[in-house]
């Protein structure tokens, strides 16, 4: 069932693009019998368990293991000891820069522990309850020390510091004392001050949002068996086996050559499989014990030891004139990064603005460490956070000048050409029209009845390119393989298959498309970013034209003429003219059956480091009803619209927005980390930690809008992402009109909200 | 002829706070060349520390983009991820 409308700029050209055929990854799935990553077993597989931090913030004095390895049917234990120093430096890989000095103390505590859940200690034994026993017998001395956990507290001169020698970088003159601001940025253009001055209405309001997690139904698992040789092999759950590769190699010093990691299945990732946990652990357990060795996470490991995505502090104050222009706009984001650097404040602070063309901006951002597990990624990072401050206070503008709230955001609307905050001007369309289609929905001037609200907001995301390879073989009987370095999280097996078989002019169903471990295609970096559609996308269609070229030779062999006299036309090899001679047409099968006899097999590869990707671009609006006797909300209606580029596979596409409203729907009303007072996490579990499930939503309507990107073969862009923006500022405006009350703090959870009506 | 441009912090850490320079290159790396003349060792920090919109259009910082006659080549710092 779909609910989705299609706006599109053109005709249907395409016999693929476009269409809905049944998922490659459905019957395994749904029959229980994909592999994910815990469902590996190996001969001789033994068990790990990770001893965790049960403080908030400590000094580690001493850690003795010799009870643990003591006890029988343990094969192995390891603490950071084993792990080899990294040197203090942010470097790639591509768009994104680590700190392994950093990554390796978050996978095994050194000096002190930083948050509740830390990992300090890791054991292999020949079943999990042995393995967690001598975890318990692991003897750790600490020093407790203050802790903090709000991003406010923890940029106070005095608060409790995590690295007693961090100086702030960003700020001038450098600082000479340290603190947990890891580092200041600060984007700005136009004039802002003098851009106030002009405005006939400014509103300026703070902000709280608080830290989620991505909340993938599939907790953290992996194999590894290391050899006497030094080979090592993985099998992990993750959003990027070749990222995994990399990360693992680094922190346990091995070669790139020496580990192959092969993708598992994978149940949601969502940004947070972006990043090593336990690789790491259990390439080093192997290692010690000789045995493969399988860890996987508990849910409350899970939340307490793996990134959610960061809460955050905020004020924004915007400026416009009584027709609606936005004249400056500035906002201060201060982000938790959780226990190291490197939370997504630089996102938050260059989408902030960005659908808009305001010629006076500024957005200064602080990242800060507490005593939380560290950030991960999560669906377009940073930019939800900052855009429910942003689009909060553009809804006030509205209603002071008395327009309405999509008006005013067609008003401004970004359009090719339009400077944005970090520089570079917007280099694609899409913006416009998707506002618009969203405004032609019927829903948006449907009567409201009592208790009930509208709530309008939109949301960027740059979405990505980068490296990707793709390899296809034909086989002899005219079936097609396409192997990509993609783990396949939103459809994306089913979209280069799509995509390969509208190059090639086949049948879908004679396409098969799979990922490949990381020793059986070339580099590709992870499935994040809204990237691989279009980066892995082009590589695969690259890799397809190959194989066009490749069949035309050899149908020109066939037919004993000149190469150049034979075209690709609908699946065929065809003359390019009468002249060439009188030849049936031979079909990508009539030719895989001759391949031995014109040359061996037919395959092709192809990499590319794609570029030029177009910007995800969404627009929403919900309907809902507070009841003011408990402060619940319903969500009555929701409405997203976004521009897609051009949709391969619409189902998928669909699903994709369906799932990041679904997700900020739960990042709106009743997701957060509730810390104690002794900073110990309270809610480490899905009963407590409230995720919306399908009974709290109706059916989500997606409105796809066409606007193809050029840059890539089929027109596609990212969608992943920009759908997960919206919704928290969409419902706070909605809940504002139903009961004059304003909320600026996330979740708007029954309490607050109820709280907030009684005031 | 293309424009190269960077955010004021880059500038200020690297070339004396001047964001704008007029420069002859057909791709990315005459750019980077370029630059790496004009403040030697920049080149590396362009190459570790950025990516790059050309015309708007957002690449990763290789040598191979084609940078066409009057383009604004615009170095933004890489994300930040830990």
């Amino acid at each position: 069932m779909n609910d989705s409308t299609i706006v599109t700029d053109s005709v249907k050209r395409f016999k693929w693009v476009g269409t809905r055929p049944i998922r490659p990854d459905g019957i395994p799935k749904v029959t229980g019998r994909a592999m994910y990553g815990a469902d590996l077993k190996l001969p001789g597989m033994i068990y790990g368990n990770v001893l965790r931090s049960p403080h908030a913030h400590a000094r580690i004095i001493s850690i003795d293991t010799s009870a643990a390895e003591a006890l029988p049917g343990v094969k192995a234990v390891m603490t950071s000891a084993d792990l080899p120093a990294q040197k203090f430096d942010y470097i790639g890989p591509e768009r994104v820069a680590v700190n392994f000095w950093h990554v390796t103390r978050n996978i095994m505590a050194r000096e002190k522990v930083l948050y509740e859940g830390h990992a300090i200690a890791a054991v292999a034994a020949i079943s999990a309850s042995i393995a967690a026993h001598a975890a318990s017998l692991i003897k750790v001395e600490y020093e407790v020390l203050p802790h903090v956990i709000d991003v406010d507290e923890a940029m106070a001169p005095d608060a409790p510091l995590l690295f007693e020698d961090m100086i702030s970088r960003g700020i001038e003159p450098v600082p000479t004392k340290p603190s947990n601001i890891s580092k200041r940025l600060d984007f700005s253009m136009g004039d802002v001050e003098a851009g106030f001055a002009k405005a006939d209405v400014v509103i300026e309001k703070e902000f709280k949002t608080a830290a989620v997690h991505q909340a993938y139904i599939e907790p953290h698992a992996c194999v590894a068996k290391y050899e006497a040789d030094g080979q090592c092999e993985i099998w992990s759950s993750s959003q990027g086996h070749f990222a995994m590769r990399a990360l693992t190699a680094q922190i346990i010093g091995a070669k790139l050559g020496d580990l192959r990691v092969t993708p598992a299945e994978i149940g949601g990732g969502f940004g947070g499989k972006t990043v090593t946990y336990l690789e790491p652990v259990a390439a080093t357990l192997s290692r010690k014990s000789g045995l493969p060795v399988r860890i996987q996470m508990s849910r409350e490991e899970v939340f307490r030891a793996s990134g959610p995505t960061s809460g955050a502090s905020m004020k924004v104050k915007i400026g416009v004139m009584k027709d609606g222009t936005i004249v400056a706009a500035d906002g201060l984001f201060k982000f938790q990064a959780g226990a190291f650097p490197g939370s997504p404040v630089m996102n938050g602070c260059l989408c902030a603005f960005a659908p808009y063309e305001i010629a006076n901006a500024r957005a200064v951002g602080y990242d800060v460490v507490s005593n939380r597990p560290k950030a991960a990624a999560y669906r377009a990072p940073g930019s939800p956070i900052a855009n429910f401050a942003v689009e909060s206070v553009l809804d006030l503008c509205a209603k002071e000048i008395g327009m309405d709230p999509l008006d005013l955001r067609i008003k401004n609307v970004a359009r090719i050409g339009t400077p944005t905050l970090g520089g570079p001007k917007h280099a694609h369309a899409g913006f416009a029209e998707t506002l618009q289609a969203l405004r032609n929905h019927p829903g948006y001037t449907a009567p409201l009845g009592p208790n009930q609200g509208r709530g309008v907001a939109c949301g960027y995301w740059f979405n990505g390119g980068g490296e990707s390879s793709a390899t296809i073989q034909v086989n002899n009987d005219g079936t097609v393989l396409v192997a990509t370095g993609s783990p396949d999280i939103g459809g994306s097996r089913a979209s280069m298959a799509i995509m390969a078989a509208e190059t090639l002019g086949v049948d879908y169903n004679t396409v098969r498309a799979i990922v490949a471990d990381t020793a059986s295609v070339g580099y590709t970096h992870v499935t994040g970013g809204s990237r691989v559609t279009f980066a892995t996308g082009t590589a695969v269609v690259n890799a397809s034209n190959i194989v066009v070229r490749d069949l035309c030779k050899r149908a020109a062999l066939i037919w004993g003429v000149d190469e150049d006299g034979v075209v690709w036309e609908d699946g065929f090899a065809k003359p390019a003219s009468s002249n060439v001679g009188d030849f049936k047409p031979l079909s990508l099968k009539d030719i895989a059956a001759k391949a031995a006899a014109t040359g061996g097999p037919i395959t092709a590869s192809n990499g590319v480091n794609a570029g030029g990707q177009a910007p995800g671009f969404a627009a929403q609006f919900f309907d809902l009803q507070v009841d003011p006797e408990t402060g619940h909300v319903t969500i009555l209606r929701a409405v997203a619209a976004q521009d897609v580029g051009r949709a391969i596979h619409p189902s998928y596409v669909e699903g994709q927005i369906q799932g990041g409203v679904a997700q900020g729907v739960g990042w709106a009303l009743s997701e957060e980390y509730i810390y104690n007072a002794k900073g110990l996490l309270d809610n480490a579990g899905f009963l407590d930690y409230r995720c919306p499930v399908a009974s709290d939503l109706p059916m989500l309507d997606a409105i796809l809008v066409e606007v193809p990107n050029p840059t890539h073969p089929y027109g596609a862009k990212g969608v992943g992402e920009a759908c997960i923006c919206p919704p928290m500022a969409a419902i706070g405006n909605a809940i504002a009109m139903a009961t004059g009350v304003r909320m600026t703090e996330l979740p708007m959870s029954p309490p607050r909200l109820l709280a907030a009506m009684s005031a | 002829m293309a424009t190269v441009v960077f955010t004021s912090g880059f500038a200020r850490r690297y070339t004396s706070g001047v964001r704008e320079f007029e420069v002859e290159a057909k791709n990315m790396r005459g750019v980077l060349k370029a630059m790496d003349d004009l403040y030697p060792g920049l080149g590396e920090h362009l190459e570790e520390e950025t990516t790059v919109a050309i015309n708007g259009e957002y690449h990763e910082t290789g040598y191979f983009q084609p940078v066409p006659p009057g383009a604004e080549v615009f170095f933004i710092p890489r994300i930040e991820g830990g």
